[in-house]
């Protein structure tokens, strides 16, 4: 008993996380669709404010879903590690901060880097922007990388605390024979370990050429070299959103299983493939520098054939075990399980146009082409936020006693279609060989940037309703329902 | 077109994806026992995976045979025209815009200020070929033009507010 209530408060730290990032995406995609009418030659932006909503919208983005998806983590992981839950309220502290400086940043000092702040655009803008603005936007962002540095701290310390490793926490005893298939770490444990160890390399990297950029903004005559800070910065940001959909994953493995009466264990092959994720994801930030002829010439094919050998663990064993324990199993579809199945297929046809970008010969042609965000926007868009979205439907379906009505599922319907739409524009957009990350477009571009504005609206509608009855659901738990205790429900 | 066959290459496998979650969507009412399918399907897995890594194979290998970084090997007493190329916040500095059909080109790029993108563009405003424009650092980009034309460079990588607008011309003669 004491336990469920102890677990009933932290819902409301866990709630208040997925509602401010689920807002936050929902407030990011009007940004989005600013851009795009801009760029299909409907809106009159100038050129500031355009490269100031592209750099909040990345930044937003990213650091809404990894916020929300950190929450999903917690949620799950609480129930076989002990976490701290002090830290976790210190990161969501330290993540508003840093959004807050970020945002003045941004909008009063018209800080526009793009979220990758790419050494040494930050200190040499052209006199766009000042000192001022981008320490606010680099030191936001080094304040909010501490604060999830400490959380996966403390994550990997409870691994490592429960289960003796990190390496033990993957599985690994498992996958040597040291330990019985029967006694491998939960499948949330091993995703967790797999995101802890990504992310700490990822924040790490993160933090350094932050400081390199600080330390350049304050003092010009201080430099350093821009292939270091390249590498530096694509580890990061690679690294670092993918890690978003690693999180989200594990609502994927802890709700279809509980859909569907059937269990989803972690066997050898389960962890080998997690293994892989997890060596693939620190070495293939390689992609982004595939038109750097510079680099060695080994990392950059190693960059095409590792990110190939990327694809194989969600398309052979994360993919294709949410097809097998929903086939023919029977599944109540509502909101959660619906929105958890579409997140995985967003994830898969996301991962096509990202496999044929990595490809050197057509990189050649496509990088930096508006392919790459049509590729991201799948898998981030209609995988790991949805991920997200689901989530918070089990979440309210769980832990209160609110129903979902017509609106939503319109919504859960529209949504898909919408990112399809979106997605589709930016791939088509690329095929064309437009440009990313241009304030304008010829005319020839302009259509397809047109379609996902449109398309845009759908989006941003049906998150607003994904928001208000999250609110709905924050509300009711916090009205009438102290003391009454929901008990762990099997929903299948 | 290396546009047009990611394209189509991309959407021909997005559709078999969606196929394949839409028929197991279709099946997911029907109620079976779990253990029999895990049975079949984890043998159909074995099948699929190992295409999977056979097609990546095959495909790694055949897109690998030759790489943009790679010097072409240009004919007896036919050395590459070499041309500077400087970025800068915000234009190009280019030492020679005027070429000849047939004529072996080899771009330096690199920046003075920041990163920027160096994007040949042809007359339909197809991307044929690019490289990073660094500071510090010079890349090379090796291209021979078939066709007569204006062709265009369009800067790629971010750099500032007026990086949609850093664009210069090449002229390319019969
Ligand atoms: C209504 C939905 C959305 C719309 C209309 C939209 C629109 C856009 C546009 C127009 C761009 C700039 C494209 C360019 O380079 O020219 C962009 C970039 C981006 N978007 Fe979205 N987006 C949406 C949803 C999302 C979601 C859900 C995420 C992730 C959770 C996301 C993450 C990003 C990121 C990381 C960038 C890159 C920013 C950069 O290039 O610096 N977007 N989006
Ligand atoms: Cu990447
Ligand atoms: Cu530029």
């Amino acid at each position: 008993m004491e336990m469920i209530r102890k677990k009933r408060s932290d819902n409301s730290l866990i709630a208040t996380y997925l509602a401010i990032g689920a807002t936050v995406v929902g407030v990011m995609m009007i940004f989005g669709i600013l851009m795009l009418l801009a760029q299909g030659g409907v809106l009159e932006l100038q050129p500031a404010a355009f490269y100031q909503f592209l750099t909040i919208h990345g930044t937003g983005m990213i650091g809404a879903a990894a916020l929300a998806g950190a929450a999903v983590m917690w949620y799950f992981l609480r129930n076989y590690v002990d976490l701290s839950k002090k830290i976790f309220g210190l990161n969501l502290l330290f993540s508003l901060i840093g959004i807050v400086m970020v945002i003045i940043g941004v909008f009063s000092f018209e800080y526009a880097s793009s979220w990758t702040f790419l050494y040494p655009l930050p200190a040499l803008s052209a006199n766009a922007w000042g000192t001022i603005g981008a320490l606010l936007y680099l030191v936001g962002m080094l304040v909010l990388g501490v604060g999830f540095l400490l959380m996966y701290i403390d994550v990997g310390r409870a691994i490592i605390k429960k289960y003796g490793s990190l390496g033990k926490g993957l599985g690994w005893d498992v996958i040597s024979g040291k330990k019985a298939e029967a006694d491998a770490p939960p499948a949330t444990v091993v995703a967790s370990t797999m995101v802890t160890i990504v992310n700490v390399t990822a924040l790490t990297a993160g933090a350094t050429v932050l400081i390199m950029n600080i330390i350049n903004v304050i003092n010009p005559s201080f430099t350093f070299d821009p292939l270091l800070a390249k590498n530096l910065t694509y580890a990061f940001g690679h690294i670092f959103a993918n890690s978003i959909i690693y999180m989200g994953v594990i609502a994927v493995y802890e709700i279809l299983p509980r859909y569907t009466n059937r269990p989803w264990k972690a066997n050898r092959i389960f962890l080998i493939a997690w293994t892989m994720s997890t060596s693939f994801t620190l070495v293939i930030y390689t992609h982004h520098m595939l038109m750097d002829s510079v680099m060695p010439k080994w990392m950059l094919i190693m960059g095409q054939i590792l990110s190939y050998a990327n694809g194989l663990p969600v398309l052979v064993i994360t993919a294709y075990g949410a097809l097998m324990i929903v086939y023919k199993s029977g599944i109540k579809w509502d909101m959660a399980s619906g929105l958890i199945f579409i997140s995985m297929f967003g994830w898969t046809v996301g991962v096509v146009p990202a496999i044929v970008d990595a490809t050197i010969v057509v990189n050649h042609v496509m990088h930096n082409t508006k392919w790459v965000p049509g590729h991201f926007h799948m898998y981030m868009g209609l995988g790991a936020v949805v991920m997200i979205f689901g989530f918070m439907y089990f979440l309210s379906k769980e832990d209160s006693s609110l129903k979902t009505n017509l609106f939503d599922r319109i919504a859960l319907i529209c949504y898909t279609l919408s990112i399809i739409g979106v997605s589709g524009g930016f791939l088509v957009s690329g095929a064309l060989s437009t440009p990313r990350r241009w304030a304008t477009h010829f005319p020839d571009w302009m259509g397809p940037a047109v379609f996902g504005a449109v398309s845009g609206v759908l989006a941003a509608i049906s998150v607003t309703i994904f928001v208000i009855h999250f609110i709905r659901y924050m509300m009711v738990r916090n009205k009438g329902n102290e003391g009454k205790v929901f008990h762990e429900r099997k929903l299948a | 077109m290396i546009q047009t066959v990611a394209w189509i290459t991309s959407l021909f496998f997005m559709l078999m994806v969606a196929a394949v979650f839409g028929v197991v969507a279709l099946k997911s009412k029907e109620r079976k026992d779990y253990e029999p399918i895990k049975k079949k399907w984890y043998k159909a897995r074995t099948f699929y995976g190992i295409s999977l890594v056979v097609l990546m194979l095959v495909l790694t290998i055949y897109t690998l045979r030759e790489l943009p970084y790679n010097q072409p090997v240009y004919g007896q007493g036919k050395d590459p025209t070499i041309v500077d190329v400087e970025a800068l916040q915000f234009g190009w500095n280019i030492s020679q815009t005027s070429f000849k059909v047939g004529e072996p080109i080899e771009f330096d790029v690199t920046s003075a200020d920041v990163n920027h993108g160096f994007g040949i563009y042809d007359e339909d405003m197809n991307l044929i070929a690019q490289t990073q424009a660094m500071p510090e650092y010079v890349n090379k980009v090796y291209i021979t033009f078939d066709e007569p034309g204006t062709y265009e460079v369009l800067c790629l990588e971010y750099c500032g507010l007026a990086h949609h607008l850093m664009i210069a011309t090449l002229e390319v003669t019969e």
